[in-house]
């Protein structure tokens, strides 16, 4: 409409630094509700790829209580996996098969050469059968070995994924090194030594024997490798022959997923601890919920301190001129071209400033991932990025923030002009 | 059809238990100088804005352009105001921070009627009101300078009829005569009426009728 440049040009002459502010704080709302969403998304994503399990819908995973993950595992405390427990369980009707497994009690660690370097890294070993991972991926390997077997044939091993990653991140990049890939490391040649360790060493004289990556399972402990169980149990004899024998773990194979939580609470009320695929989905859930809760809570309070603030400042500079309207209105303005004009300054300039404050928060998103990820490789092993952008919630969030201060303004501007003229211009 | 430009018949205004205006009837013809005077806190202003259309809340009839205002539009109202009537507010009513110059367009620009011709007309009124076309925010003015600020604005759109709420309050009797030499020389050129409230008994000998406002009553004093 003619001259609504220039009239929207003269109204805020000597407000421009009131007018800036409130659609600085408007832009500031659009920014960190983006940071957060895109942000709050990745963390739940992170959270997600770290928490998640291979386990099979139809598999329990049961452990004593009292066990550890990592290094210097120990399924010592509460009631421990017997034989005993181990028949009383395959008498469940439920019960398909059930695979156990067991962690080693001897210190060890893996050996090898990568692109010309040397590497080493103290690891547990885990006794697992061939159920530990699908079927499939070993269906071609011989899962059978005890130390007589060292001269003829290397150790089959499973690698944590995990391991992996982390070799990648916070090893292969800073090194220059080629990453590795699941699929690239198999069939690579590595030396295991069992009976000594960077931190520990036992009185018996150690073993290496040679070991061949066979396949890689996220199941595995973070520094453990998975091998026969024979292995194991040869080498805690070996090691340890007065310590009893125990499994660490058993993976128990229901006939249905629907059998599931009978074996769960027979194992419950053994006292042992009984791992679902559901329930470890359930605790990621929990956790992933907290967290973005949690996120969610503190983008809401920032969120809404902004845009009231925005709302505040837009409404009281209107307050503030309501008297301007006055002269306005009483030299003859209509008061709908003044709609018209006000309407188009809040509309257009809250849109521009949500929009810049959206692409902002999309950059300051970016860049807070960029530099989380170089600064914590960790992290890179699980997602490429931090941030992430669902457009749909973020257009919502957005089209929220631009109508909740247009739509206060705007009611507030027509409450102003149904106001009579002789009230606007007594100040 | 009486050819008044605003007739206003048996107008009552109330503020709450007091009685501002109590049947008061008014005229005002082509090119005619009505004074309005009264004591402080009588209700001139008030009588001022419902002439004016500025304040609907009052009982009676008024036309003005032979238009019943008590029962147009807002809209309608508003093209009265803007095209028929001009205002000088008591309290000037500018936009401190805009110059003289925006001051005086600024009802052509909110309207949409900012052309050339009305830019050529706000530079004369300037110039012959002797105010600077210059960036200077009117709040930096002197009070003098914004009085006839205020004029030229309700001049600039040629209205039929000037309303002026105490035009020559913060003028010194030099400056008062010399406004009102200006009006009366563009009201021959212009031929449009004034209504004022005005005290200086100087000027109320210029106007071509006085009327006192006593206990809400408008009473004629000399023609």
């Amino acid at each position: 409409m003619k001259n609504t440049h220039k009239a929207i040009k003269l109204w805020n002459k000597g407000h421009w630094k009131d007018y800036l502010f409130s659609q600085g704080m408007l832009l500031v709302a659009s920014l960190l509700l983006v940071f957060f969403i895109s942000i709050g998304l990745g963390v739940g994503n992170i959270l997600q790829r770290f928490l998640s399990s291979d386990l099979p819908e139809e598999q329990v995973r049961i452990t004593p209580l009292g066990v550890q993950a990592g290094t210097f595992q120990t399924e010592r405390g509460g009631t421990e996996l017997t034989s005993a427990i181990l028949d009383s369980l395959s008498a469940l009707p439920e019960v398909d098969r059930i695979d156990p497994q067991v962690y080693a009690h001897v210190p060890a660690y893996l050996r090898g050469l990568l692109a010309g370097r040397n590497y080493y890294t103290d690891i547990s070993l885990e006794g697992v059968t061939t159920a530990f991972v699908p079927d499939s991926m070993l269906q071609h390997i011989d899962w059978n070995y005890t130390l007589s077997d060292s001269a003829e044939k290397p150790l089959p091993i499973i690698l944590s994924e995990n391991l992996l990653i982390v070799y990648n991140a916070g090893f292969a990049e800073s090194n220059g090194l080629m990453g590795l890939t699941p699929e690239g490391v198999i069939g690579l040649e590595v030396q295991v030594n069992v009976g000594s360790s960077s931190l520990a060493s036992l009185q018996e004289r150690p073993v290496t024997v040679r070991a061949e990556i066979v396949g890689t399972s996220r199941n595995v402990a973070l520094f453990a490798l998975a091998v026969p169980i024979e292995f194991v149990e040869e080498i805690n004899a070996k090691y340890l022959p007065d310590d009893q024998h125990t499994y660490s773990a058993l993976i128990v194979t229901a006939h249905k997923a629907e059998d599931v939580p009978v074996i769960v609470r027979y194992a419950e009320e053994l006292g042992l601890s009984a791992e679902t695929r559901r329930g470890i989905a359930q605790k990621a859930e929990i956790l992933v919920g907290v967290v973005t809760a949690a996120l969610g809570a503190l983008a809401a309070a920032i969120l809404f301190s902004a845009v009231a603030s925005a709302i505040h400042t837009l409404v009281a500079d209107l307050k503030n001129r309501s008297y301007a309207l006055g002269v306005l209105v009483a030299l003859g303005t209509k008061r709908e071209r003044l709609v018209y004009i006000f309407a188009f300054q809040i509309f257009f300039m809250s849109l521009i400033s949500t929009i810049l404050g959206g692409l902002l928060g999309c950059g300051l998103s970016f860049l807070v991932s960029s530099t989380l990820l170089n600064l914590l490789p960790v992290l890179k092993m699980a997602v490429t990025t931090l941030a992430v952008y669902p457009i749909g919630w973020l257009s919502a969030g957005l089209g929220l923030v631009l109508i909740a201060s247009t739509v206060s303004a705007w009611f507030f501007f027509k409450k102003i002009l149904g106001t009579p003229v002789t009230e606007l211009l007594r100040r | 059809m009486n050819n008044y430009l605003i007739h206003a018949q048996s107008i009552c205004k109330s503020f709450q238990q007091l009685k501002v205006l109590d049947n008061a009837d008014f005229t005002l013809s082509k090119g005619e100088f009505v004074a309005i005077t009264g004591k402080s806190g009588v209700g001139k202003s008030t009588l001022l804005g419902i002439l004016g259309g500025l304040d609907p809340e009052f009982q009676g009839k008024l036309l003005v352009n032979e238009i019943d205002i008590t029962r147009t539009s807002s809209a309608e109202l508003s093209k009265i105001r803007r095209e028929f009537l001009g205002f000088i507010f008591q309290d000037f009513h500018l936009l401190p921070n805009l110059n003289a110059f925006d001051n005086v367009l600024l009802p052509a620009i909110f309207s949409g009627t900012d052309t050339q011709k009305v830019r050529d007309e706000a530079s004369v009124i300037l110039s012959k009101l002797n105010l600077r076309n210059d960036n200077t925010a009117t709040k930096l003015l002197s009070r003098g300078e914004r009085q006839r600020v205020a004029t030229a604005r309700a001049l600039v759109n040629n209205p039929r009829v000037l309303l002026a709420d105490e035009p020559t309050a913060s003028l010194d009797e030099d400056s008062e005569e010399n406004l009102f030499d200006l009006l009366d020389s563009l009201r021959e050129e212009r031929g449009f009426a004034i209504i004022a409230v005005l005290h200086s008994k100087n000027i109320l000998s210029r106007a071509d009728r006085v009327i006192e406002l006593k206990r809400g009553v408008l009473n004629e004093k000399h023609s």
